[in-house]
């Protein structure tokens, strides 16, 4: 009895010291791009010149016989930081619309660009998401009590690592595919980007080897380290292999920030010899947080999708039955990173005011305003489709009819706050409904069309999405706590008084100073994370010990809940398409803002219908693509039911892939 | 619907509490006769909830909505209602039913809509067709940028202006330094009267003979204004002034939420001195024929006549601290 007490004290201590070295691992990019260090890190980071250029100066003055003091360097002033560093690198090129610095085949070469680029990015977000996914359900496995759920989580993930394999060699090959195209149709440009970037590049290219190395072992070394201290340092690979992958994307990202808002560089765009200040740009942190959470929610997206097809295609309840399953989990997952993605955005396009005002009103109020319209349509397109998967997913369990009755008032509120948050606020009209209108200006939609009224639009459909969840975790549960009756009041009336508030500052926007009407964002925001932080742990300790009214129904689940899923991926493919034609056209003319002109003839803005265009084509190209690469995954694979049936797990109840939520 | 106007100011939250009280009503209705047995079909409930919806925003609501528009919310409200007809297993399988027997052609009255079906829908598809090929004379649309994006400088008379930190020299206090609160604090009440907030104080009267410092600034705005911009934008500055209507589209709003509050006050200047033709290239079509008032009136002129736009609508100007 002692030893078993000892046993799972050392289990505790081990869990929990493997979730601190976890977190703390992965929080290690973001300590390094901390913005404190860029104008730390001794005389390098302040502004001189790093030590090795500092000896190479040195070496090359005392060659030509002269000392160092009479060396003249030249001194330039850095466009972001204000300072003065020595020029340590030539000029951006001035190019001209020439075979010479574009050349090109009979087509236009930034749409080939375009295609390489969004490719990469899906797949290159794809095999960055699954191992972390990988990572949080083998220690959910590795953690839980249960030994038939931990063995139903630990194949779980190994069926993740085993698509992302597949995916991973094709990231590799549309990388190489990028890099060839760059260097064919743009040489001038992306010369003068390797030529600022050149260390960071080869470390991007160490750290390739480095994250193939850690995925090759950490797949390969799935059947070997199953069990104590060995699964243990199979889990930490998993989590060197996420630091190395999160590393890797926040270098890349490094390089469409500079674009974007560069620094470390001069007026004449001459590398003033710090790499830090080049790296960290004013956009590169909420770019890397906004991408980070971006790309989980996508994971998330894809591996539903992937499990809603093997649902649809199966031919056993048993199959269903861990496919629905498997759905779930991948959905969930996406959403709870889908959920902070909108206030990540918001700090995003708030950097982006700051940094430029020009480029905030281009994307969110001028020429780009209405690519934001379909974009807020389709994060209105994710959360309604969460909904109703969520809705869908109570009919799985006893009980759940009790919440489907009062969907209809929910979706009166996600519709009200859908169509207030897509209202466009450069409307499309002929010159006669102008006329007929007045004006430009509408009285009802113009008030619409601003960010007070969209604010709360957009936090009225999250704080529904969480009563939404709420429910779910309800569905075949009734609180049996003493306390039940006043929880349940405290908690309609939390979400009441969140929805008023919301609702009253999103009105009282309009009869403040601007300034103070963006500081409401907080409130609204803080509003509606305490619904999600505070509500769903009171949730579950109202459901500590509740009376079940039936067990969830695995794979009794309608088809429309997994074409929801189908949709909810398409719809983040779509999306992350799209914002990066957004992210990428707002330099307008330049490709380097400010710095480096684009003198190619395609240095125009599409309409939007050619974009649109363009963008389905590449979420209908990646679509095909991946759907090989699960066909691939599914030759080896043995039939989840079939392996668990010739393995079984002593008290594992075998038809049933998961027992709680 | 005459007797019920929508009130100016208002409209935005009547129209959605107007909408929420329709639905709910239709919803206790529909609870009482279901009650009663009498029920409405969910298949029929759907449609006329949508079609309510339709009529509402198309008859309701004045000044017209552009399609544009509506097309987005009848999409949006019929996903809405799908949504709803669907949320559970038993209401999709009732909603269904009618479809379904109508396919399965249960009657020869479902028989009958079925044949019906089968000509009509393909004869409407066809005529929808037809209609979008013929040649229209009506204008083409314009997707044109309200707001367009400004340039980081501009130039007024010599001097270089940057838009994201340049202040209006003329909101200052009453020690002469610029402070955009104390100047909040005296714009007029925010409201459809727009009302000063005490006519016999100095403080808040520009037309006062003892007003001094901002409000007298603003007062000079304001004969700068009815000398030179009222006549398109309008007496209250609304954009409705005598000879609004000979352009297309219409002079700006200024009451309106979605104009100047929510623009700096460096933007306006720059659009004021700037005028239609200095907009930038890359927002075309402008649509503008507002004349560069910087060949008609000085810098201090300009800054003013911006002041007193706001003073006069209740609006601030943005900032970003």
């Amino acid at each position: 009895m002692g030893r078993l007490k000892f046993r799972m004290a050392r289990k505790k201590i081990l869990a929990t010291s493997g979730l601190f070295a976890m977190g703390s691992m992965l929080l290690l990019p973001i300590f390094l791009a901390l913005p404190a260090l860029a104008g730390g890190g001794g005389g390098s980071a302040a502004g001189g010149p790093p030590p090795d250029v500092v000896a190479a100066q040195k070496a090359k003055a005392e060659a030509e016989g002269a000392s160092a003091e009479e060396e003249k360097v030249e001194v330039g002033r850095d466009v972001y930081y204000k300072i003065e560093g020595p020029v340590v690198g030539g000029p951006a090129p001035k190019t001209e619309d020439s075979e010479t610095f574009y050349p090109r085949y009979n087509f236009e070469s930034r749409v080939l660009l375009w295609v390489a680029n969004q490719q990469h990015l899906y797949y290159g977000s794809f095999v960055l998401a699954v191992p972390i996914f990988c990572m949080c359900i083998e220690f959910a496995g590795m953690v839980s009590k249960d030994k038939a759920m931990a063995k139903k989580y630990d194949q779980l993930a190994h069926d993740f690592i085993k698509i992302s394999l597949t995916a991973y060699s094709l990231t590799a090959i549309l990388g190489g595919i990028l890099i060839f195209t760059f260097l064919t149709l743009y040489p001038a440009f992306f010369g003068y980007l390797s030529s600022i970037f050149r260390p960071v590049m080869h470390i991007y290219a160490l750290m390739f080897v480095a994250e193939s190395g850690c995925l090759y072992i950490y797949y390969y070394g799935w059947d070997k380290m199953t069990h104590g201290v060995m699964k243990w340092i199979h889990l930490s690979m998993s989590v060197v292999l996420n630091v190395i992958g999160t590393v890797l994307m926040f270098l890349a990202n490094s390089w469409i920030a500079f674009m974007m808002s560069p620094a470390g560089i001069d007026e004449q765009g001459r590398y003033l010899g710090n790499i830090w200040h080049v790296l960290h740009t004013a956009l590169w942190n909420p770019l890397n947080v906004h991408r980070i959470l971006g790309n989980m929610a996508f994971g998330g997206g894809v591996v539903a999708a992937y499990a809603a097809y093997r649902f649809l295609s199966s031919k056993t309840d048993e199959e269903r039955a861990h496919y629905d399953w498997m759905g779930y989990i991948a959905m969930s997952l996406g959403v709870a990173f889908l959920i902070p993605l909108p206030f990540a955005g918001y700090w995003l396009m708030r950097e982006v005011y700051a940094y430029r005002q020009q480029m905030g009103i281009t994307l969110m109020g001028g020429l780009l305003a209405w690519l934001f319209i379909i974009q807020a349509t389709m994060i209105g397109i994710l959360f309604l489709t969460t909904n109703y998967y969520l809705w869908q997913a109570l009919g799985r369990m006893t009980g759940g009819e009790r919440f489907q009755r009062y969907i209809k008032y929910l979706v009166f509120i996600l519709v009200v706050g859908l169509l207030v948050f897509i209202t466009p606020h450069t409307i499309v009209m002929s010159p006669a409904e102008l006329k007929a209108m007045g004006g430009q200006q509408h009285p009802v939609l113009g008030n619409y069309g601003v960010m007070s009224a969209k604010n709360g639009g957009i936090n009225a459909i999250i704080m529904t999405t969480v009563l939404s969840f709420i429910w779910y975790q309800r569905g075949n549960r009734v609180p049996a706590v003493k306390w039940a009756r006043l929880g349940n009041t405290f908690m309609i009336c939390f979400f009441t008084v969140a929805q008023l508030n919301n609702v009253w500052l999103a009105v009282y926007g309009y009869f403040i100073p601007a300034n103070v009407r963006i500081g409401l964002s907080v409130p609204q925001v803080a509003g509606t994370l305490s619904c999600l932080f505070f509500m769903t742990p009171l949730n579950l300790a109202m459901l500590k010990g509740a009376r079940q009214l039936g067990p969830i129904k695995w794979g009794k689940i309608s088809p429309r809940s997994q074409y929801a899923l189908i949709m909810l991926a398409t719809a983040f493919t779509w999306m992350m398409g799209l914002m990066g034609y957004i992210r990428s056209s707002v330099r307008l003319f330049w490709h380097v803002n400010e710095v480096m002109r684009d003198n190619s003839p395609w240095a125009y803005t599409h309409t939007i219908g050619f974009a649109a265009n363009i963008i389905s084509f590449n979420v209908l190209f990646f679509w095909i693509s991946i759907l090989f690469v699960f066909w691939l995954g599914t030759l080896g694979m043995k039939s989840p039911v079939t392996a668990a049936a010739k393995e079984p797990v002593a008290g594992a109840p075998v038809p049933q892939p998961a027992a709680g939520h | 619907m005459t007797w019920l106007k929508l009130v100016e100011g208002y409209m935005p939250m009547q129209m959605i509490s107007e909408l929420a009280i329709c639905i709910l009503v239709f919803a206790l209705l529909n609870y009482t006769l279901k009650r009663a047995g009498m029920g409405i079909p969910t298949f029929w409930a759907g449609i006329l909830v949508w079609a309510f919806i339709q009529v509402y925003l198309k008859y309701r609501i004045y000044p017209p909505i552009p399609f544009s528009v509506r097309a987005i919310y009848g999409t949006v409200s019929a996903c809405g209602v799908f949504m709803w007809v669907s949320g559970s297993e038993a209401a999709w399988q009732e909603f269904r039913r009618p479809i379904i027997n109508v396919l399965d052609a249960v009657s020869p009255f479902h028989k009958a809509i079925r044949v019906v079906s089968l000509v009509v829908i393909p004869l409407l598809i066809g005529g929808f067709a037809y209609k979008s090929f013929l040649p229209s004379f009506e204008e083409p649309i314009e997707l044109r940028t309200v707001h367009p994006a400004p340039p980081a400088t501009t130039k007024v008379h010599g001097k270089t202006f940057v838009l994201q930190t340049s202040q209006n020299p003329y909101r200052v206090n009453p020690e002469g330094k610029y402070d955009q609160e104390f100047s909040n604090a005296a714009t007029v009440v925010q409201d459809m009267g727009r009302l000063m907030k005490d006519v016999k104080d100095p403080k808040y009267n520009p037309w006062d003979p003892n007003a001094e410092g901002y409000i007298k600034y603003v007062r000079e705005g304001g004969e700068i204004f009815f000398q030179n911009c009222h006549f398109c934008h309008g007496d209250n500055l609304n954009g409705r002034g005598l000879w609004a209507y000979a352009f297309n589209p219409i002079p700006a709003n200024f009451t309106d939420a979605g104009t100047i509050a929510q623009l700096q006050e460096t933007f306006v200047f720059w659009r004021v001195s700037q005028g239609g033709i200095g907009l930038p290239p890359e927002g075309f079509p402008w649509a503008s024929v507002m004349p560069p008032w910087k060949e008609h009136l000085t810098t201090d002129e300009i800054w003013k006549v911006v002041m007193f736009e706001y003073w006069h609508t209740g609006y601030y100007p943005r900032t970003w601290d």
